[in-house]
């Protein structure tokens, strides 16, 4: 109450009027049990400052408001919103019994974060999802861009995922390894991973600084589950097939207990690409002890073991023949379709939170964690064997084309159409064969493993310095041990695998290890490679949030220092002296500011306005350029710099909501690293390269809008749109280092010369840049609801290869271009490709009953109802490294390194069923 | 409340098959069925083979071989199959989409080559395999036009004067493996006795060695883009016998150093890119055991020639009659003659338009004192002209109950020596080696026989015998 006659002092402080005597009061209850809900907060429109919660009784009143007109908006989680306009004139309004209605749409957002959550597991670049980070934002632009944007790997503004921070219980859960953060080490929990803060951009959080994206806190805390038990069940042909999934919180308990259980299982033999496995299992738990009414301890561990089977991208003359469900990573064994390439997650992580509320205004969060265990993608290796890959590029028809042997094409195509599988028999038979003869296995299974030991300490102050000011600190130790390695899984039938590399000169290059020569590896041994990254971060973060009638600010500040350092556990024979042991540590200091305003015009028109200045340590995935061989630290390797800036126009009016951002972000001295075999590098040679392109520059400029009218209490209009240009803002330089010295271009370093990467104004490949979505829902009062949006996607692009477009695409050896080089047909050759435009239907609908005391929801979506066949992504293959190769390729009808593609899927389901009591 | 309680049991039942449904996907169990789909093709061909109504016919590899024309590409348009052992392993990659099959794992008598459009056949097609080829609609033929390397291909190009690779499909339908993998025993021979018949053949040269020029040298040169060839030499008499060692570049052993010392080398004799020579290929550099000590020549100081004949002194074209010699006409009357060409006087024996259906001509040599020194050996040197067939033989025989005059009555025995063949150079003399005649004792004679015709114009050929010696330590 002392709050209240405080807040209702200021409000008249601020609002120029005369003081009547008006008074609003009402009684809130459920609509469905009729019973007074308590702590149902309820606020004046003019001032969002300006907030009541109900009694125990469901009664509130508001008083002493001056004269006019207002909304009061009746507010409780997981029921729908009521707004009422009230005329004061000097009397008292009596509301009377307020009804609150279940909102659905939560159940609604359930199943939007349910599809979700299959696609947050790839790896691979193209399928970074952004969907995951977005799950708790109401923003009608947000929502329809994780919801129906995010299948078409669409990225907001165009970033990568990266630049939004995930937190669980104010613990940073991006990897420093490349700082994304990993889905699948919390996949399949959503029922206790719903209290999640969502900060959008550069707005501010209470717990981090965040990224340019924003950041998300989820909070595990046992005490602030929703209480009770709630079964589900799911069926789709995305990933999973099936997926059960159980939770039940007690809610607190006498003695300051509250628990939380959950688990869940997600299984499935076959995605929608073929032979994508999965096999998932969920578990969670967290306890909460209330020691006393200042302190308490909440312990929170999630084990999420799952396996899933990966699915290649592939090229033009692949999809053509097989389909776009097609993945050339399985075959049959034993009348069982086998994934050779499974990505394995098992990061179990514990964590321990201590909520310190020292008094009503300060609080204190010291929270450690601890996560450890490994990931391990599969996949074959064959050193004495054939490639054994139905897609290798001397198998299909574009190569014998190539050669101008028709009949072979036709044979290949043949082949390729009938089977076009892995042949697991053929590849147990070779090592059978090789173990008859006392030979070494052909081909092995194995795992490249990255197994994590991080530890993150941290304290979070929380301080209402005034009521209109407030105050977060933060002070932070992350400390990283990562183990990585190729380990053994499975001989498939030979003795023993000689671990070398045969593509070496000598017998000692061939070396992988040259402390333990010709070895030959079991089950369980490592080889090929083996290292340890460690990383170190310490960082300190503050942050001011001024929060006023008429506008809102804050402004923030951000340091670290961080540190890696690489060990080889292998001296590896083609870099002897520098691979074994400890690189050289290198360290950055880096640091954040950021400020932005909001000002309200009214309360339903807001100017919101942003700006940050950042530099970012680069991960460590780019600081060494060939960390599975040797200790070289990126030449000259900088931090990025990050200036972002944005301005949002928002309207929310009782019928329409509304928000239109313009933004900009810039960013610099990047470093990217990338790894392929080339051919015609330095002339006419060949090699396996690595490619550090560094001081990149990209421009990120463009508008979002999202919009949604209430047009009837039961209709609502959806739109959204992304109007972007994400494109390169310089020429970044270009170097190769590779395992060859002094030949083909290498010196004596295994460094090529430096080159220019002419990349400026070529587009960026992050999804569509432009993407627009329209649908409505509609909401029938008997609690049945559908939806349908239609989404367009344009302006999609490739990602471009930076080598051919440096001088390495006409030089010769001699460093003169090629005698035949011709500058028009080279700017042909180098043209970007840009994707088809296309248009995807989504479906949603669902229904909710109410049986006794239980809750029955089923719901169900449609996805790409018509079908439509997309590029979602693409990358131009790095093997036609000159214009010489590139040209006779691409003249080809077919090329043999044409670029590869992910494509979207086709109309596939979901549908669910959930229980709650 | 009944229709709750369904769908709690509902529920229950979809959770429970969900949680316990399998997905194998870490199961890598070793597949009964492998091999099982080319066993049935083999003991299809087998039972084929063993119904005369069937049509299938075995052909050897002999006959097989014999089928191809030089510079040809010819169809096989008969219902055969020919069966062999696999004896090049392309493991190191030494040898690249091709393997080579003899005959017999020990004691071969041909070999072919299948070339395939298959990497890495070591694998599957290892080597001692016993393997069959369905010959109907493949091609024999050479893969260079020319090379002289009877191979076994897939298709015919654009000329017709070349094989190519049988293709993946083909493999699946025309190539069979059997369960059978024999040990293949290295035929052991000399590199002097090695001709165009042991091409594919896996071969073992003992007392071999490296000359000493190569110290230090790697099998491949690293200048050299496609192969290095090396020398290698086995000690023969005063000299070496040498033969070509030759190696890819694309094989792993290419940079392993080529060993000092001396011993044996086992391998595939091929022929070089254009069929100019004979060469060994290595399926293993593990094949070459040269850890034991070098030899050494004979040094012709340490010895004293106790018989010498140049045939300097004889008349052009006049019947053989060096004194204490023997010219005995076996068969037919042609007798050998004596002949002078530049100075350099020879015996001839040539059934050229003799009249006769059958000549055998002997010529023995005058008696040799056994007795009055150790360690004897005999060498000469031998040349053909005209010489068409390897049924035109000339043999080498010693006799100690030789009593100067009637050649029928003696025993003979074969000794053996390097003596010419059809496809050496006319009137080129090459050296015989040295006949190792240590131990015999007595009185020996040495007799030279050659079988001829002069009515057939395959086996009239002629051969030169010349420096003929007896040395002794």
């Amino acid at each position: 109450m002392k709050q209240t006659v405080l807040t209702v002092l200021m409000f008249c402080f601020f609002i120029v009027g005369l003081q009547a005597q008006n008074t609003v009061k009402g009684i809130v209850v459920d609509g469905d049990s009729e019973k007074p809900l308590k702590d149902v907060s309820v606020t004046v429109s003019k001032n969002s400052a300006y907030v009541v919660k109900t009694n125990q009784n469901g009664v509130f009143t508001i008083e002493k408001l001056s004269n006019g007109s207002y909304i009061l908006q009746i507010k409780l989680e997981g029921y729908e919103v009521q707004n009422f306009p009230v005329e004061l004139s000097g009397n008292t309004i009596d509301l009377g019994t307020i009804l609150l209605y279940k909102d659905f749409s939560i159940d609604q957002d359930l199943s939007l974060i349910t599809i979700t959550d299959d696609e947050l597991n790839d790896d691979a670049s193209a399928a970074d999802n952004i969907a995951g980070l977005l799950q708790a934002t109401r923003d009608i632009y947000l929502r329809t861009a994780a919801f129906e944007f995010s299948s078409s790997f669409f990225r907001i503004k165009g970033l990568d995922s990266g630049n939004g921070k995930v937190l669980i219980n104010g613990i940073e859960m991006n990897k420093l390894y490349d700082g994304r953060a990993q889905w699948s080490n919390w996949g399949g929990l959503n029922d206790v991973l719903r209290n999640q803060e969502f900060s959008n951009g550069l707005s501010p959080s209470n717990y981090t600084f965040g990224g340019i994206l924003g950041s998300t806190n989820i909070d595990t805390r046992a005490s602030e589950q929703r209480a009770g038990t709630r079964i589900s069940y799911s069926s789709s042909n995305r990933s999973y097939v099936h997926r059960v999934m159980a939770t039940h919180s007690t809610g607190t308990l006498e003695g300051g207990w509250s628990m939380t259980f959950s688990g869940s299982r997600r299984s499935g033999l076959e995605g929608f690409n073929e032979g994508t496995t999965y096999n998932a299992y969920s578990l969670f738990a967290s306890i909460e002890k209330k020691i006393n009414d200042n302190h308490s301890l909440n312990f929170t561990s999630i084990f999420t073991p799952n396996r899933r089977g990966k699915s290649s991208p592939n090229t033009q003359e692949v999809f053509d023949l097989k389909g776009i469900k097609y993945n050339d990573y399985w075959g049959y064994l034993n009348d069982r379709k086998v994934n050779s390439r499974i990505k394995e997650v098992e990061e179990p992580i514990i964590m321990l939170n201590h909520y310190w509320d020292m008094n009503d205004k300060t609080s204190l969060q010291t929270n450690i964690a601890y996560q450890f265990g490994k990931i391990g993608n599969s996949r074959l290796d064959f050193n004495g064997g054939a490639n054994p890959s139905p897609t290798y590029y001397q198998y299909l028809p574009s190569f014998f084309e190539r050669n101008d042997d028709l009949e072979g094409a036709y044979e290949a195509r043949e082949r390729f159409q009938n089977d076009g599988q892995l042949d697991w028999n053929r590849i147990f038979d070779a090592n059978i064969t090789n173990r008859a003869a006392g030979l070494n296995n052909a081909y092995v299974l194995y795992e490249d493993r990255n197994d994590d030991k991080q530890l993150t300490v941290n304290s979070i102050l929380n301080s209402e310095l005034t009521e209109n000011i407030t105050l977060n600190a933060k002070l932070e130790y992350r400390r990283l041990r990562s183990h990585s390695f190729a380990e053994v899984i499975d001989l498939l039938g030979g003795t023993g695998y000689l671990d070398i590399n045969p593509f070496a000169d000598t017998m000692d290059a061939m070396q992988n290890n040259l402390l333990d020569p010709n070895r030959i590896v079991g089950v369980g041994d490592t080889f090929r490679y083996n290292y340890k990254l460690n990383s170190d971060v310490i960082g300190a973060f503050t942050q001011a949030q001024f929060k006023y009638n008429k506008v809102d600010f804050y402004g923030a500040v951000n340091v670290t220092r961080t540190t890696h350092q690489r060990e080889g556990l292998y001296q590896n024979g083609r870099f002897v002296n520098n691979s074994l042991g400890l690189s050289d540590k290198i360290d950055f200091t880096n640091y954040g500011l950021k400020a932005g305003a909001t000002y309200k015009i009214t309360g339903r028109h807001l100017i919101d306005a942003n700006v940050a200045y950042m530099t970012q340590a680069p991960t460590i995935r780019n600081s060494f350029s060939n960390s599975r061989e040797n200790n070289t630290i990126v030449e000259d390797l900088q931090s990025e710099k990050v200036f972002s800036t944005d301005l949002s126009y928002i309207v929310r009016s009782p019928i329409i909501t509304s928000r239109l951002t313009a933004y900009y972000t810039n960013v610099q001295d990047a470093t990217e690293i990338s790894f392929y075999f080339a051919d015609g590098v330095g002339g006419d040679n060949t090699a396996f390269v690595q490619e550090v392109l560094s001081g990149i520059e990209r421009n990120h400029v463009g508008l979002e809008l999202g919009i949604e009218a209430q047009v009837t209490s039961t209709i609502k209009l959806k739109g959204a749109a992304s109007i972007g240009q994400f494109t390169y803002g310089n020429n970044p330089d270009l170097y190769l280092t590779s395992d060859v010295a002094d030949n083909g271009g290498f010196d004596s370093n295994f460094r090529s010369k430096n080159y220019v990467a002419l990349l400026e104004n070529y587009k960026l490949a992050s999804g569509p840049q432009n993407a627009y979505s329209v649908g409505f829902e509609y909401r029938d009062p008997d609690y049945w609801w559908i939806g349908a949006t239609t989404n367009f996607f344009t302006n999609t692009y490739v990602d471009v290869a930076p080598l051919t477009r440096s001088a390495n695409f006409y030089e010769d050896a001699d460093g003169l271009p090629f005698s035949d080089y011709d500058p028009e047909l080279a700017r042909e050759l180098l043209q970007q490709e840009k994707f088809d435009d296309y248009m995807v239907v989504n479906l949603i609908g669902g229904k909710s009953w109410k049986i006794g005391d239980k809750f029955v929801s089923v719901f169900a979506t449609v996805n790409n109802l018509f079908g439509e066949e997309y590029k979602s992504g693409g990358f131009e293959q790095g093997r036609n490294a000159n214009f010489r190769q590139l040209r006779d390729d691409k003249a080809l009808d077919t090329p043999v390194f044409g670029n590869k593609y992910w494509y979207g899927r086709g109309t596939t389901y979901f549908l669910n069923v959930n229980l709650r009591f | 409340m009944k229709t709750n309680k369904t769908i709690i049991l509902l529920l229950a039942l979809v959770a429970s098959i969900s949680f316990t449904s399998c997905v194998e996907d870490g199961d890598f169990t070793v597949p009964q069925s492998i091999g099982a789909e080319e066993n049935a093709a083999v003991e299809t061909i087998e039972a084929e083979l063993a119904d005369p109504n069937s049509g299938l016919t075995e052909i050897s590899i002999a006959n097989l071989a014999g089928l191809v024309v030089n510079g040809q590409a010819t169809e096989i348009t008969s219902n055969i199959v020919v069966k062999g052992y696999v004896t090049s392993s392309d493991e190191t990659g030494n040898f690249y989409k091709e393997f080579f099959i003899q005959d017999k794992p020990e004691n071969p008598t041909a070999a072919i080559k299948v070339a395939l459009e298959l990497v890495d056949s070591y694998n599957k097609f290892n080597i001692g395999r016993e393997v069959y080829v369905r010959l109907n609609g493949l091609y024999v033929g050479e893969v260079r036009s020319g090379d002289g390397v009877a191979t076994i291909g897939g298709d015919k190009n654009e000329d017709g004067d070349e094989v190519e690779n049988l293709s993946l499909n083909q493999l699946d339908t025309q190539l069979f493996r059997s369960s059978n993998t024999e040990t293949i025993v290295p035929l052991s021979v000399k590199f002097s006795e090695i001709n165009d018949s042991h091409i594919g053949m896996f071969i073992q040269v003992d007392n071999a060695q490296f000359p000493t020029t190569l110290a230090g040298k790697t099998y491949v040169d690293a200048n050299d883009q496609f192969d290095t060839q090396r020398t290698l030499q086995s000690c023969d008499g005063f000299g070496f016998t040498t033969f070509i060692l030759e190696t890819s570049a694309f094989a792993s052993f290419k940079f392993a150093t080529l060993p000092a010392g001396g011993g044996s080398i086992a391998g595939v004799v091929s022929k070089t890119f254009n069929g100019s020579d004979l060469v060994l290929a290595l399926n293993n550099n593990a094949d070459v055991d040269m850890s034991g000590s070098r030899c050494t020549p004979l040094d012709i100081n340490d010895f004293n020639v106790i018989v010498e004949e140049d045939f300097d002194s004889g008349v052009d074209n006049s019947t053989f009659n060096f004194p204490g010699w023997t010219n005995f006409a076996e068969e037919g009357s042609e007798l050998w003659t004596e002949q002078v060409f530049s100075g350099n006087g020879y015996g001839e024996f040539s059934t050229f338009r003799s009249g006769d259906d059958v000549n055998v001509g002997w010529l023995i040599s005058p008696s040799i004192d056994m007795d009055a020194q150790t360690n004897e050996f005999l060498n000469f040197q031998v040349a053909q002209h005209h010489l068409d067939s390897v049924d035109n033989t000339l043999e080498v025989f010693v006799s100690t109950d030789y009593d100067g005059s009637n050649v029928a009555a003696a025993t003979w025995q074969p000794v053996s020596a390097n003596l010419p063949v059809p496809s050496d150079s006319w009137y080129a003399f090459k050296d015989s080696g040295l006949v190792d005649l240590s131990t015999y004792t007595g009185t020996l004679y040495v007799g030279f026989k050659v079988r001829g015709s002069g009515n057939d114009t395959t086996l009239d050929g002629a051969y030169m015998i010349d420096d003929f010696k007896v040395l002794a330590q």
